[in-house]
């Protein structure tokens, strides 16, 4: 038995655009579990992102409930959001976002002081993370202009790492890169996930969506079917067959 | 641009500079004798000549004192004039000290301008020295500038035409606005980069046509089959060359254009049918208004609605409801209690009122009736019968049921949450 | 192509309403402050001249302690032979010191009084009555003491002269170009017949001619004054002369105009300076911002000279109409200002339209503003259409890593705030400009309450002189006696030789100057009236006002020929002091120095008295014990607090009227900074956000970042201020005769005040951030 990190009861998400309604997510009831590397696919437009924002904290729900281990967080106000998020979770944008006057290593410790205060073991584990994305020490002192594309999304998935995140939410992480540079973000994905981390991301690329081992299909605000891909190896070519078989009964 | 800053500020040292000196040549200080002091002197001696030898010097002046037969009776230092002559020979000034009309003696004050021109030579030599350091420095400081602004970004530039006429496209020219070659150095970046522009575009553009024609020739391939196999059975049957040939191109055509006509109206079509009820999502939180609108004697009293998000047509959702009040109003007109609850992917709303209800015969007509249109006197009022509503229901992949109650006659209207399968 | 500009310029103003709004309050206080200072200028002091005009009222004015009629055919003779008079008055007249209530103190005064009759029908110096009751025995006073809560018609006014108290009842008020205030060095009252008559007969003072005479040459009246008197002396040795001339009153009934009108052009340029930063610093932001949109428009055919017409046109454009409402409000408060004014002047006022005032404060601020927008704009020439829509913002940063997380030991917030501030030079530029103005007028507020409000003595130490709790004058006889009581009464701290009842010295070449003749200068209270060099020491030297010394090229240890009556005697100057009682025209001597020239009539000592002596009580005593022989025992303090009051008032005004524009200034400042960087930095605090930095403290951070330059900035303005500020009140004040402020700068106070202020732009900055909570993280999202 799983242990469940996030459970959503109707969870449902409306913008206002120029007065019409639109309701972007309708009644979703979801359990995410620890240890997963979740994938939520979909078409653009299908609601993914809205709901990775929701579950994440960084929106609240127009309706429903998100339980975050013990804690209901929607009802949090947008403080009570914030401090929650820089305890638990860790983000990895599509457009990387890493803040443009700051160093690289800036970047992760400006995350990391919010929680920690001991500024030598940040730095310390700040170190570390950089060694294990590959982003040698003196890129670190660099401005995020002044890196490529995907030494920057290394570095954002540092940024999410630094405060040891219970989860980390990564919204079309490699949406902005190219497919080398892409690869090695899902590579690090992936390693840390093998060391247990619980990853939630969102993607529209079924090479990206692979690596999951539970994808769900979201399609018009709805979940519409979910897939394990966890029995398979990495490499097999069931899993291949078995998500491509998963995508086609979903109308992809 | 920090060019022209720096040249500014050249010239403001410079200015500066000949300003400091201009004052310093004009304003160099005040050769005169300060009569204020040299009468304070004069006067304190004056009123001390009486015991002399107790007086004491009040100002910053140095002095001697002589009487009337020429001799020393007071000095305030060594080294001062003695006597008249050396008095006349150093520029000192004397004065007679007099009093009630008599002259008693003279006063020799000390002239100190040789000492002061001399530090005044000092000081000139200490500001020369100091405007030639700041000179030194400022030049100093912009051969620095020199070198690490043009001489060295220079030599960079050099590389990377090397490269751009390798044909290497793909290393950025690292530049610097502040430098001088800024915008020269930017213009080779941006030549660079649009010569890689031009050659990704082009190497787009001839893909997208390729797919265009891939898919045109899908399109295509179908009636070409049809064409085929049809062809294949009127040559089959056909009893000469020419009928059989005609035959063929007929069955063939018609096909075409019924599969084209098929495929481009089929949508139009659908549309046109399913204009009365479109439902669409919405705030659970929006059944208390209708509810309460429908409810315009207040009868009811409408319970918290679980939040989720339902799927039906406000304004026929709006209609079911008017009808049901209306009905109640017509049949019961007494209170009318509202249960809302989820149920499964519903969310279902049970009105009932106090009424009693109906002969249990009756209640599986209660929907027909009204398909007939026999009852006139219910179809008044909302205008709509309990069928339509029950329509509408359905057509909301909802449901609506009638029966009876513990105290009257049940409505239960379950409405379909969205997103539910 | 106007018909774009107008387009662009719309456009422009309503993407950035707040920071209109913020201009158009900058030009709208600047232009306020602008045209009162400019009415005041231009056309208050005119209204003396409508004034003197109307009343035909004399360039000179004399009042003869005589006498007979002798002295009356002889002044007459005089004044028909002269070619440079046009016409004269002479009346008969009383004149002597008087002292009276005002102000909540007792004020003592040269003055005349006349007969009403004759005064209201007199050809030149007409008076003329501005209030009257249905009393019809009694005394008028000027219209200056109807106002405040100081005399109403039906009143009794007690008036002490030479020693006897007089008691009349109040018929009503009039009005007096030359002689209708204390400020005059001579004012004057009007009896009615039957209470002159009565006057005269009781009274001891001396009766006297009072003329008044028009001139061809306005700009001689001070020689034809001094000539006049020569004349006068040289015939009539006995008799004492005493008057005053159109320049002086001119200038002395006008000083809080002068006063006010300078602290209000100083203010408007400050605030127009504040406005002209604000416009620069704030379309530096607006190229940065559309960067990509005017390289668009120049793409489709607009010239750089047009975008930047339709700047100026935009900033213009609001600025007239700022200006124009600025305008408006300064006729609003006008009235206001006027009433004070007229407190001071004593001379009735109408508000009026004044056109030029309003044409040169809407060209200037128009002017100064489209200069400021063109040179700020003028880049816009620079911009290459394809460059700008290419990169937009810059994009290439190759800034220093400023405050490295790592190494530094600030909190993270503050480190944070510190990296923005090194990031935002323009802003920084700004806050400085804004703070160092600030607090230039914090000081000046700080130091004018200190020395105003709180205690009036410096104020007066710089333009009045010396000052004692007592001053009593005696008749030269009874000096010795009074010596020894003064030595032998406990109460007595302190007392000096300091005779200067407008006793007149001529300089030779020059006019005249009005001498305090003192025993010993180290005794005086008020050390600080010497500017330069020192007090007179010894019998052959003097100090001489410094603004006639500099008007007149003397300098110190110059020699000067002095002469009263026929005695002339050589001086050395051997210091310069200010004073504005006689508009700098005044000098100071030993006693030894003036007694060559002339002896003595009577003299003043100047006493000290212990803490907590009741100061008329021991007037009244000492006038007891000497009777007649005591001319006046004036109580010092209490004329310093009545003639201060008015002062009181207008600085109190004015302080109150300047914090409240430096807060408004303050706030909409840090309104337009902070606006502009949350425009910038949206971005940056919606990452933040997500990263879990609550909307607190990305205020605390926005805020801090402005904390370094506004506490730096304010820090130096103020030690900046505090010294610049005694010489900036000299040039404001050098009209009356003041050439070295001598403020006390409260230093404390000032510090306290800065801190106080840094904590407000603190505040503002805060509630300005506060707009941050409308950031939401969810504006990152990636693409849905």
């Amino acid at each position: 038995m799983k242990n469940t990190l996030i459970k959503t009861e109707r969870l449902s998400k409306s913008f206002s655009s120029g007065g019409a309604m639109q309701h972007v997510l309708k009644n979703i009831d979801l359990e995410l579990y620890k240890g997963d590397f979740t994938v939520i696919m979909g078409a653009s437009g299908a609601g993914k992102s809205t709901l990775l924002y929701a579950l994440s904290g960084m929106d609240t729900p127009t309706l429903g409930k998100i339980t975050f281990g013990e804690r209901v967080i929607s009802d949090l106000d947008s403080d009570g959001l914030a401090l929650f998020r820089k305890e638990h979770c860790g983000f990895v944008f599509q457009q990387i976002y890493l803040i443009d006057t700051m160093s690289i290593l800036d970047n992760v410790l400006a995350a990391g002081l919010l929680v920690n205060k001991d500024k030598k073991a940040l730095a310390a584990r700040a170190r570390e993370l950089f060694k294990a994305v590959d982003i040698p020490e003196e890129t670190i002192h660099k401005f995020p202009t002044q890196i490529s594309g995907g030494e920057a999304q290394r570095a954002g998935i540092v940024r999410a790492l630094i405060n040891s995140p219970e989860i980390l939410f990564a919204d079309e992480p490699t949406g902005a890169l190219n497919s080398k540079s892409g690869l090695d973000v899902l590579d690090t994905l992936t390693e840390f996930n093998e060391q247990g981390q619980s990853v939630v991301m969102v993607t529209h690329d079924m090479r990206s969506a692979r690596r999951g081992n539970r994808i769900l299909y979201i399609k018009d605000g709805v979940v519409m079917g979910e897939c394990d891909l966890g029995k398979y190896a990495p490499n097999d070519e069931e899993r291949h067959k078995k998500l491509s078989d998963f995508l086609t009964k979903m109308g992809w | 641009m920090k060019y022209k800053a720096f040249l500014t500020c050249l010239i403001m040292i410079f200015f500066v500079e000949i300003s400091v000196l201009f004052f310093y040549a004009n304003y160099g200080g005040d050769f005169y004798q300060d009569a204020v002091e040299v009468n304070e002197a004069v006067q304190s001696v004056r009123d001390d000549w009486e015991n002399i030898g107790a007086h004491q010097n009040v100002t910053s002046l140095d002095y001697s004192i002589l009487d009337s037969w020429g001799n020393v009776i007071f000095r305030t230092g060594q080294g001062l004039s003695e006597s008249l002559n050396e008095a006349v020979v150093h520029r000192d000034t004397i004065l007679d000290i007099e009093i009630n009309g008599e002259v008693l003696g003279k006063i020799i004050i000390y002239n100190d301008s040789p000492q002061t021109l001399w530090d005044g030579r000092k000081k000139s030599a200490a500001v020369l020295v100091f405007a030639a350091a700041l000179q030194l420095i400022c030049f100093a400081v912009y051969s620095v500038y020199l070198y690490r602004r043009v001489v060295k970004p220079f030599g960079k530039l050099e590389d990377f035409a090397e490269r751009v006429a390798g044909g290497n496209l793909d290393i950025p020219l690292e530049m610097d606005r502040g430098n001088i070659f800024g915008a020269f150095t930017e213009s080779f970046d941006i030549m660079r980069s649009e010569l890689k522009k031009a050659r990704l575009a082009e190497a787009r553009a001839n893909t997208e046509k390729k797919e265009l024609i891939a898919k045109l020739s899908h399109d295509i391939r179908t009636p070409v089959a049809s064409i085929k196999a049809a062809s294949e059975v009127g040559a089959a049957i056909a009893e000469n060359e020419k009928s059989r040939r005609n035959y063929t191109h007929i069955i063939r055509k018609s096909d075409q254009i019924n599969t084209l006509v098929t495929n481009l109206f089929s949508a139009t079509l659908e549309e046109l049918k399913q204009l009365t009820v479109e439902p669409t999502d919405m705030k659970s939180g929006e059944i208390s208004e209708m509810l309460l609108g429908a409810d315009y004697f207040h009868y009811a009293e409408i319970p918290a609605v679980p939040d989720c998000m339902l799927f039906a047509d406000k304004l026929r959702l709006q209609q079911v409801f008017d009808n049901i009040f209306a009905n109640s109003y017509k049949y019961a007109n007494t209170e009318i209690d509202i249960k809302i609850s989820l149920k499964n992917n519903f969310l279902q709303i049970i009105i009932e009122d106090f009424g009693g209800g109906v002969p249990e015969k009756e209640l599986p007509l209660l929907k027909e009736k009204f398909k007939r249109g026999e009852n006139a006197e219910n179809v008044e009022g909302a205008g709509l019968g309990l069928y339509i509503s029950d329509c509408f229901m359905t057509e909301m992949k909802g449901s609506l049921d009638v029966e009876n109650g513990t105290h009257g006659l049940a409505v239960t209207v379950n409405i379909k949450l969205s997103g539910a399968k | 192509m106007f018909n774009r500009n107008i387009l662009l310029a719309r456009a422009n103003v309503r993407k950035a309403k707040g920071q209109t709004a913020a201009i158009v309050v900058l030009v709208l206080l600047s232009s306020m402050m602008m045209n009162i200072w400019l009415m005041l200028s231009m056309d208050y002091r005119k209204n003396f001249d409508r004034c003197h005009d109307r009343l035909n009222d004399g360039h000179v004015n004399l009042a003869a302690y005589v006498v007979g009629d002798d002295f009356k055919d002889f002044i007459s003779d005089t004044l028909d032979e002269r070619d440079d008079v046009t016409d004269y008055t002479v009346s008969s007249a009383f004149c002597a010191p008087f002292s009276y209530e005002y102000n909540g103190g007792e004020l003592s005064q040269l003055g005349v009084i006349l007969k009403k009759e004759d005064a209201l029908f007199r050809n030149v110096g007409r008076f003329e009555i501005t209030e009257e009751s249905d009393i019809k025995s009694g005394i008028y006073l000027p219209m200056l003491y109807g106002m405040g809560n100081n005399y109403a018609a039906g009143d009794t006014l007690k008036i002490t002269i030479l020693g006897e108290e007089f008691e009349y009842a109040i018929c009503g008020f009039f009005n007096s170009a030359m002689v209708g205030s204390h400020n005059c060095n001579m004012m004057s009252f009007l009896m009615t017949e039957d209470k002159f008559e009565e006057f005269s007969e009781e009274t001891a003072a001396l009766k006297s001619a009072y003329v008044s005479v028009r001139i061809k040459d306005v700009s001689r009246c001070e020689d034809i004054s001094a000539e006049l008197k020569d004349t006068i002396s040289k015939e009539f040795p006995e008799v004492v002369v005493t008057g005053n001339d159109y320049k002086m009153v001119s200038t002395s009934r006008y000083i809080s105009q002068m006063i006010c009108a300078g602290i209000l052009s100083v203010m408007a340029f400050l605030v127009l300076l504040i406005g002209v930063v604000v416009i620069s610093s704030n379309i530096a932001n607006y190229i940065q911002e559309n960067m990509q949109n005017l390289g668009a428009l120049k793409a489709v055919g607009y010239t750089g000279g047009q975008l930047i017409a339709a700047l100026i046109m935009q900033f213009s454009g609001i600025s007239a109409i700022a200006a124009a409402a600025g305008i408006a409000v300064s006729y609003c408060v006008f009235p206001g200002v006027n009433e004070m004014m007229i407190a001071q002047t004593g001379i009735p006022y109408t508000v009026r339209l004044q056109p030029l005032p309003i044409v040169f404060t809407v060209i200037f601020i128009t002017g100064v503003v489209s200069a400021a927008v063109y040179f700020s704009a003028k880049r816009i020439k620079k911009i290459e259409p394809i460059t700008a829509m290419r990169q937009g913002i810059a994009t290439h940063n190759f800034k220093k890593n400023h405050v490295q997380l790592e190494k530094t030991s600030l909190p993270l917030n503050a480190a944070l705030a510190m990296k923005t501030m090194f990031g935002g030079l323009k802003q920084n530029v700004t806050v400085c400009v804004t703070m160092l103005v600030i607090s230039l007028i914090l000081v000046f507020s700080v130091t004018s309450a200190r020395n105003t409000i709180v205690d009036i003595k410096p104020m007066i130490e710089m333009i009045a002189g010396e000052f004692a709790d007592s001053a009593i004058n005696v008749n030269l006889g009874r000096e010795d006696e009074l010596v020894s009581v003064l030595e032998e009464d406990s109460r007595v701290e302190k007392f000096y030789l300091f005779t200067n009842n407008s006793m007149e010295i001529q300089h030779v070449g020059g006019t005249t100057l009005y001498v305090s003749v003192v025993d010993d200068c180290s005794k005086m209270n008020n050390q600080s009236m010497a500017v330069e060099g020192r007090y007179p020491k010894y019998g052959n030297e003097f100090a001489l006002a410094a603004k006639y010394a500099k008007e007149n090229g003397i300098k110190i240890g110059d020699e000067v020929s002095l002469k009263v009556g026929n005695s002339q005697e050589k001086y050395i100057v051997s210091g310069f002091t200010q004073c504005s009682n006689s508009l700098g025209k005044d000098c100071i001597m030993i006693r030894e120095g003036y007694e060559k020239l002339s002896a003595l009539l009577n003299v003043t000592y100047y006493i000290d008295l212990a803490e907590g002596t009741d100061i008329d009580g021991f007037n009244s005593d000492i006038s007891d014990i000497f009777g007649s022989d005591v001319n006046a025992a004036q109580n010092v303090l209490s004329i310093i607090e009545s003639t201060g009051g008015v002062y009181v008032m207008l600085m109190t005004f004015l302080v109150i009227a300047i914090v409240i524009i430096s807060c408004i200034v303050i706030i909409f400042v840090m309104y337009l900074l902070v606006r502009t960087m949350l425009n910038n930095k949206k971005r940056d605090y919606g990452i933040l956000k997500a990263l879990g930095f609550t909307t607190g403290q990305l205020i605390m951070q926005t805020a801090m970042s402005f904390m370094p330059s506004i506490i730096i900035s304010s820090a130096v303005g103020i030690a900046v201020s505090m010294r610049i500020l005694n010489p900036l009140m000299a040039v404001f004040l050098s009209g009356i005769g003041v050439v070295k402020g001598t403020f006390i700068i409260p230093a404390e106070l000032c510090v306290i005040a800065g801190i106080a202020l840094v904590i407000f732009a603190f505040g503002a900055a805060c509630l300005m951030s506060l707009r941050i909570r409308k950031i939401a993280p969810r504006e990152l999202l990636s693409g849905e």
